[in-house]
């Protein structure tokens, strides 16, 4: 559910949505959402002194019950 | 700093764009209601156009979860919403989300307590600083001091900004 919310809120703010991947990652301790979008859009999820990005991770938080959830935001085209 | 707290009867008064608004209204509906069928909350979304801004409120029961504490995650929602709105239309939007009434219920509390204290600072005398809260709530009590013939500015940095009311 929370990387089917997380894909959904962040389509809605990009301009190219079809490119939106998140992935559902397990670490010690919770979990990494890893969402890849266009290389352009990536400025416009992250905001103006990272507020988008802190409010898309607020609201993940949330919609986890509270469980530690880390969200992290790449371009298409970076490898980890 | 960009100052938000414009009080609305400054704002100019241009004719309303209401067809624009209710646009803006419809497109923060389907991005919440997206985000209401994914998470299995159950709530029915009202829109409606007050002065110059759009009103989208979600009523229902048990959506303290969106609201969070003193409205952290539905700040975080609204500030998401504008965007999504912004990306459809190519215009900044003044969109205002509600959830479960909280806005409604704050504006209620805090109009309360800046009646209240702007009559303890008239009878006492001397400048009162409030608690930090957040622009929307601070607009309320600089509305709510005014109405009671009082001065009031907002001081210190966000997230940590507060209200003081001073006698005038």
């Amino acid at each position: 559910m929370l990387e089917e919310a997380l894909e959904h809120l962040v389509r809605g703010i990009v301009e190219y949505p079809d490119d939106v991947r998140v992935r559902a990652r397990r670490i010690r301790g919770g979990r990494v959402l890893e969402v890849r979008v266009h290389p352009e859009d990536l400025g416009k999820v992250i905001g103006r002194s990272g507020r988008t990005a802190k409010a898309l991770r607020t609201v993940i938080s949330a919609l986890s019950g509270g469980r530690y959830v880390r969200v992290d935001l790449l371009d298409v085209n970076e490898v980890r | 700093m960009p100052e938000k707290e414009t009080p609305l009867s400054q704002t100019d008064t241009t004719e309303v764009d209401v067809q624009a608004l209710e646009q803006e209204g419809e497109i923060a509906a389907d991005y919440i209601e997206g985000l209401l069928d994914i998470g299995d909350y159950d709530g029915d979304i009202d829109m409606d156009v007050e002065g110059e801004r759009a009103m989208v409120a979600v009523v229902g029961g048990a959506l303290d979860e969106l609201v969070g504490k003193r409205g952290e995650v539905l700040e975080a929602l609204q500030e998401l919403t504008r965007l999504a709105v912004h990306r459809q239309t190519g215009n900044r939007t003044r969109l205002m989300l509600d959830i479960g009434g909280y806005r409604e219920r704050r504006r209620a509390e805090l109009t309360k307590l800046g009646t209240d204290v702007a009559q303890e600072v008239e009878q006492g005398g001397s400048p009162k600083p409030l608690a930090p809260m957040t622009p929307f709530e601070r607009k309320i009590v600089h509305d709510a001091v005014a109405a009671a013939g009082l001065r009031s500015e907002s001081e210190g940095e966000e997230p940590e900004r507060y209200v003081v009311v001073y006698p005038s």
